[in-house]
């Protein structure tokens, strides 16, 4: 397997999203730009520039047309996928951790920081789906998080509830419509703040990365913990493969213990799990920081993961990762058959 | 006529007369990766017409791979560029199902099994007093028992030592009719001494009866060493390389004997004795180059 190394950003990478169709690859960074970049051979198709501090977060609508980034200038933006254009600027009180379109694309959730007596939110906009049309203004729904701020939150299946991830390790459930709290349960262990939140393809349960050296994968209608992966080191991402069952996670010790250990120790690696049985099942090395972030691409051929040292690497599965499987998958699998 | 405004709903009409029937809808799949169908349909005078449409499928991934590139890499050509893309080395990823069991046996077993093939067909023997026990465990440890227990067999080698010992001393005369530098001319001790340039406390130094003492701790001290050596004689010197920045030993030291049967006594016994965790190595001091 050789990775592609895509070094298209200056400073430490803070998240990257493949489409839906998993050619293209959007990924940002503590520098001020976008970049895009075609999954496949690692072309950059373009970068979005406009911003004017750390970028925090980018999602793409599902049928590629627009992306939304939010970043430390207390700003979301919304981009033209195809020419980098600015299609609208949302102003807020205090940066913005966290975008996310829902299924359909017509609405975005954005999580904003708790700073200067401003309480952590999340608030909802309106997206028109024309390129071309006017974007409201209006925030369509403000949730704010007067206990714990959120870190992290997606919207579930059917847009039915808003999941946010706190900085106390708990997860909420919120009704997607009112803004109302459903559920509040503590996922993690206190005071172990969530990092990520990614969804499963179909939204019905979602896996959690926390500062507690675990991911977690929650059922959304319920909130119930399917199940854990225990790790030695504080999380930052998780992902789910789509085809086979495996979940990634990335993490390494925090940024600014870096300098004091070797690279051995620093644990700068992807690790890979079994969704079902819960077992470590490999590793990929490669980063020489912690991965602050790892995608999934969605037809399950590649994942790409974005590391502390500014680079975003991009593997191709070889044939070896899909023919692996338990061997009471495959005594099912001769079952079926039979049948 | 019938046929106009068909439905998909309506039965199909078995009695139609075959002047009237239309050719059914064609598809071909051609080689430039189009398709052309061809369909039939009576137009508003009721003549037959034939339609043929070339169709090109394409995905938005494919109208997404020729954009004209932006931002940045607005002035890059097409295909990856460099200054952003390269590809990495290549990654052995291999999984499976007790990984963490596979991890760690691979580390251990490469030290381990050699380890264990090296130890095979060993058995103990003790440095001291060639009992079959560790030396550490040697109950004559403490009585420094290389003085004395062994005896009867080492001053043969002793021996030995010392002849080869005085033939690398005096190598030069051996051999007559060749060419032999001044600082080697004449036999031990003596002329060649006299003959040195300067008059340097190295250049009075007995070579003959010193020990070069290697593979010795960091931690050693000199009075330690003079200790162990001096059971077997007097000993003039000792020297201990030391780091000047650290004062850490540097790992050999020089131990002169006022005597040198003393300090053969002392190479024979010494070589191999094991002092802080490390086994010494000790041999005569070859004669510095001039």
């Amino acid at each position: 397997m050789r990775p592609i190394l895509l070094s298209g950003h200056e400073r430490a990478l803070t998240q990257i999203k493949f489409n839906r169709d998993g050619d293209l690859l959007f990924s940002v960074a503590k520098d001020q730009h976008v970049c895009a970049w075609f999954s496949h051979n690692g072309e950059r198709l373009g970068t979005y520039k406009g911003h004017q501090g750390a970028i925090w977060t980018v999602d793409v609508n599902p049928d590629s047309t627009m992306i939304a980034s939010g970043s430390a200038d207390n700003t979301i933006r919304l981009w033209e996928v195809k020419t980098g254009r600015l299609l609208k600027t949302w102003e807020f009180p205090t940066a913005v951790k966290r975008v996310e379109f829902n299924e359909e694309g017509t609405q975005l959730l954005g999580v904003t920081e708790k700073r200067m007596g401003h309480l952590g939110s999340i608030v909802v906009l309106n997206i028109n789906p024309d390129i071309d049309g006017e974007q409201s203004d209006e925030k369509e729904l403000t949730i704010v998080c007067d206990e714990s701020k959120a870190t992290v939150a997606g919207w579930s299946y059917m847009n039915k509830y808003i999941i946010a991830g706190h900085e106390d390790g708990s997860v909420s459930q919120y009704d997607a419509k009112t803004g109302e709290q459903l559920e509040n349960l503590p996922i993690h262990d206190l005071n172990m703040q969530l990092t990520d939140l990614q969804w499963s393809s179909d939204r019905t349960y979602f896996i959690t990365a926390s500062k507690d050296k675990t991911a977690k994968l929650v059922a959304a209608r319920d909130l119930e913990v399917l199940k854990t992966y225990p790790s030695d080191t504080p999380l930052n991402s998780a992902t789910m493969t789509p085809k086979k069952d495996f979940v990634i996670l990335g993490g390494g010790q925090a940024a600014m213990d870096v300098t004091t250990t070797a690279a051995r120790q620093g644990k700068f690696e992807a690790r890979f799990y079994h969704k079902i049985f819960e077992d470590e099942i490999g590793r990929v090395r490669g980063h020489f920081g912690p991965l602050n972030t790892v995608a999934a691409d969605p037809t399950g051929k590649s994942y790409a993961s974005g590391g502390e040292d500014g680079y975003v690497r991009v593997h191709h599965f070889d044939k070896g990762f899909f023919d692996f499987s338990y061997e009471v998958e495959r005594e099912r699998q001769r079952a079926m058959q039979k049948q | 006529m019938s046929n106009k405004a068909r439905d998909w709903a309506d039965d199909d009409d078995l009695d139609e007369t075959a002047s009237t029937e239309l050719p059914p809808p064609q598809t071909i799949q051609n080689k430039d990766g189009t398709k052309t169908t061809i369909t039939y349909r009576y137009d508003e005078d009721g003549k037959k017409v034939k339609t043929t449409r070339r169709i090109r499928m394409v995905t938005h991934r494919e109208v997404r791979k020729v954009l004209p590139k932006f931002g940045l890499s607005e002035k890059d050509p097409k295909g990856p560029q460099m200054d952003t893309t390269s590809v990495g080395e290549n990654i052995i990823f291999r999984l499976s199902p007790n990984w963490k069991r596979d991890a760690k046996d691979e580390s251990k077993d490469a030290n381990a099994n050699a380890m264990k093939e090296k130890l095979k067909d060993k058995t103990v023997k003790c440095r001291i007093c060639n009992g079959e026990h560790f030396t550490a465990r040697c109950p004559y440890k403490d009585t420094m028992a290389p003085v004395g227990a062994e005896g009867s067999a080492d001053p043969a080698a002793g021996l030995a030592d010392e002849e080869v010992a005085a033939a690398a001393g005096g190598a030069g005369a051996g051999k007559k009719g060749s060419y032999v530098p001044p600082a080697l001319r004449g036999g031990p001790g003596g002329a060649a001494a006299g003959e040195r340039m300067g008059g340097s406390k190295y250049g009075e130094r007995d070579d003959l009866a010193t020990l070069r003492v290697t593979n010795v701790s960091e931690m050693a001290e000199e009075a330690e060493l003079r200790d162990m050596f001096e059971r077997f004689g007097r000993v003039t010197r000792v020297f201990l390389a030391k780091d000047r920045d650290t004062g850490m030993a540097k790992g050999f030291a020089f131990i002169s004997f006022a005597d040198r049967t003393d300090a053969v006594k002392a190479c024979n016994k010494m070589d191999g004795y094991g002092f802080k965790h490390l086994i010494l190595r000790v041999e005569f001091a070859k004669k510095a180059a001039t």
